[in-house]
């Protein structure tokens, strides 16, 4: 399914760079934003969330719609997955029918901006009547910010982000006579074969017993990465830098655990949480977006004490993998990007941050929301502690075409675990993954 | 040893189901433990995920847009199929080669265009395509294998039976609904299950040109059951019986009209 939908991206996205985009021929012409009027606007906004965030997010709609003072009423609508949402955008470009916010990574958000199809939300935050204050400006996390900004243009405002935390097994941990997490990757590998060799007392099924089940998955290969200092690109961000030292050492120790028996490949969906769960395996990578999905599935699992920590590092100072999706203004007409412009602000603002927090378990996307969030974090301390991490946040990259890059990696990983040669595999990803630059 | 095989064939074919109906009985732990067998059996499950993100309404969804299909697929290649097995005209071969050369056209490739199609019906069509039942029925309302195969039925049919209703002055239309019509039950009916059994289980057309729960299918409701963190497996196995359950009770109905029809195109699986 994946690969055939791959098949008519290509088909689509051609088109989109044949220049069907959502705006028209030529530049969109030049409106003075301070005298439009959103009055009565209707604005749809296409999301991917489901059950209990979707319910909390037509909550906070339902809110907007009753309160904002120009009758702006917003329509959320789950469209499918990111990649369904992806589908829907490149294919709407092309027929006209798009909607006005849309849920989008920063790479998907590229291609619709080289399209057209999305709007610089800079004019919309500095318009003297409708943008935002100074402080308001000064107030959003400026590492999330920038993630979305592209050649000068904010494609796009960042509720969304989460980042990729070692989720650990303290009960266990005891069991081996470690003191905490591992802070280096060398005690990882220590703790992940003292794992196998000693499993878990709350997993009496004891089917196997693991350090960790490596999900093959591009941000888990990121993750290792920037822990040992590393990227994924040139430091001009321009090109890809896939065959560094930080990533073959990283993508050689899972090789060599998972030959000694010590680590596994995840071999069906969600795996690596089912064994983390079920106390099969002491380590987990995953996002903190996760983090109440693990409590409740510890609790019906094997039920143990687990805690997050910044994935192993080499440094002094742990670097985490974030990411997350961002919300942008589709192209459609001007008062109906005002009206969606004038939502994401009010979205974006600290109290309705702090409810999506709540709801969602993302990083706020404004500094100041973590004042009303003094008991959430009281209450839930493995997301403080995941909160403390956010300073030392890194991006993966946001280049057109990184959704194939992913793939491309994600194919290496597994390659490598299964016993292919580290180098040659990466030679060979860099010059794909560098081949894909020239697609876009 | 050949009965062996099909023995290990069929257990093989038949796990992933079990495996669905006892994972739809288990507590969430059970399916996170791996549980072989529910401790005891969860019924809960079921009106959970019926009663939860519109499961119901897709449901129904899916009922009403399969039901489309199948009419008009049956229809539209029947009406097709006639003329490219029975009456001679210039350019039929020509046609039917046509008609055959877009199987070989995959399935996505065809979706940017017939979205734009449905677009621009959408609005120059008093009636709305997209949000509504016709851009989830009409596209899909024939098929160039369900013409291929009832051709390939049709050619077979003795001349005899034309000369002779001719002699009773029937023309081709009718022809068509008295004669042909019954004798095409199983290639008919084979025709439908396909048809039904590929909009019961459509997803990616649906999600492109719908936007609300009002006319999403149960394929659409599955999804909803895998959120972003991770699966709730038992719900979404019990989502998925409910999901199977009205393609079975098809299959059962036309089972052997099916393997007929298959076996009369002269196809292999």
């Amino acid at each position: 399914m994946r690969a055939t939908l791959r098949g008519w991206w290509m088909v689509a996205v051609a088109g989109l760079a044949a220049g069907c985009g959502g705006g028209g021929d030529g530049p969109p012409p030049v409106v003075d934003l301070e005298s439009l009027d959103p009055q009565g606007k209707e604005v749809v906004f296409w999301y991917q969330h489901q059950r209990a965030r979707e319910q909390a997010l037509q909550e906070m709609i339902a809110d907007f719609n009753g309160t904002n003072p120009h009758g702006i009423r917003v329509r959320g609508e789950f469209a499918g997955s990111y990649g369904d949402i992806y589908n829907k955008m490149v294919v709407g470009l092309q027929g006209g029918s798009v909607a006005d916010l849309v849920v989008a990574y920063q790479n998907q958000a590229r291609e619709y901006l080289v399209a057209d199809g999305i709007v610089d939300l800079i004019p919309y935050m500095t318009s003297p009547r409708w943008g935002l204050s100074q402080a308001a400006a000064a107030d959003y996390v400026e590492a999330f910010l920038l993630q979305d900004r592209i050649g000068g243009r904010q494609i796009a405002l960042p509720p969304n982000r989460s980042i990729e935390v070692l989720y650990y097994n303290i009960d266990w941990l005891r069991e081996l006579g470690a003191p905490g997490p591992p802070a280096t990757w060398e005690v990882f590998a220590r703790l992940c074969r003292a794992a196998r060799d000693k499993p878990f007392s709350g997993n009496p099924a004891g089917t196997r017993s693991l350090g960790f089940v490596l999900d093959e998955d591009a941000s888990r290969a990121a993750s290792m990465t920037f822990s040992r200092g590393g990227d994924f690109l040139d430091p001009a961000g321009t090109s890809y830098r896939l065959d560094t030292p930080e990533m073959a050492v990283s993508l050689q120790l899972m090789q060599e655990l998972a030959a000694e028996g010590a680590v596994d490949l995840m071999g069906e969906a969600y795996g690596d949480q089912t064994a983390f769960n079920i106390g099969e395996a002491l380590f987990m990578l995953r996002s903190t977006s996760g983090l109440p999905f693990v409590q409740e599935g510890v609790a019906s699992g094997a039920g143990f004490d687990w805690g997050v920590a910044a994935p192993p590092q080499v440094g002094p100072e742990p670097v985490v993998n974030f990411y997350g999706a961002s919300i942008s203004v589709c192209r459609t007409t001007p008062e109906r990007q005002l009206a969606a412009w004038l939502f994401l602000k009010w979205f974006t603002e600290p109290p309705q941050q702090a409810r999506w927090v709540k709801a969602s378990n993302y990083f706020p996307a404004r500094k100041s929301t973590r004042r009303l969030l003094a008991d959430y974090l009281e209450q839930n301390p493995r997301y403080s502690s995941a909160y403390r991490l956010l300073e030392y946040g890194k991006a993966e990259p946001s280049l057109p075409g990184y959704e194939a890059v992913r793939r491309l990696i994600s194919s290496t990983v597994v390659r490598v675990v299964q016993g292919a040669e580290v180098e040659s595999a990466l030679s060979r990803l860099q010059q794909e993954a560098q081949a894909t630059l020239q697609d876009h | 040893m050949a009965t062996a095989g099909l023995i290990m064939a069929g257990v093989l074919a038949a796990f992933p189901f079990v495996w669905m109906v006892l994972s739809s009985f288990m507590t969430r732990g059970e399916t996170l433990r791996r549980a072989a067998l529910p401790s005891s059996l969860q019924w809960a499950n079921y009106s959970v995920a019926w009663s939860e993100e519109d499961f119901g309404l897709y449901f129904v969804n899916s009922v009403i847009i399969s039901v489309l299909v199948v009419g008009g697929t049956l229809l539209f290649s029947l009406m097709a199929a006639y003329p490219l097995a029975r009456i001679r005209f210039p350019g039929r071969e020509a046609i039917f080669v046509v008609i055959l050369a877009t199987l070989m056209v995959p399935e996505t490739v065809t979706m940017v265009p017939n979205f734009l199609t449905v677009s621009w019906l959408h609005r120059v069509s008093p009636v709305p395509w997209l949000n509504n039942w016709p851009a989830l029925t009409i596209p899909f309302m024939t098929s160039a294998f369900s013409v291929f195969l009832l051709r390939q039925f049709m050619r077979g049919i003795p001349g005899e039976l034309w000369e002779s209703a001719r002699i009773d002055g029937a023309g081709h239309l009718r022809f068509l609904f008295q004669v042909v019509l019954p004798l095409c039950r199983a290639p008919l009916l084979t025709v439908g299950m396909l048809a039904f059994i590929g909009s019961w289980n459509a997803l990616g057309w649906p999600l492109l040109v719908t936007n609300t729960p009002a006319w999403r299918p149960i394929a659409v409701g599955l999804q909803k059951f895998v959120t972003e963190a991770g699966p709730e497996i038992h719900l979404q196995m019990a989502g998925a019986v409910i999901a199977t359950v009205p393609v079975l009770v098809v299959y059962a109905l036309v089972q052997r009209e099916f393997t007929e029809g298959i076996s009369m195109s002269g196809m292999k699986g």
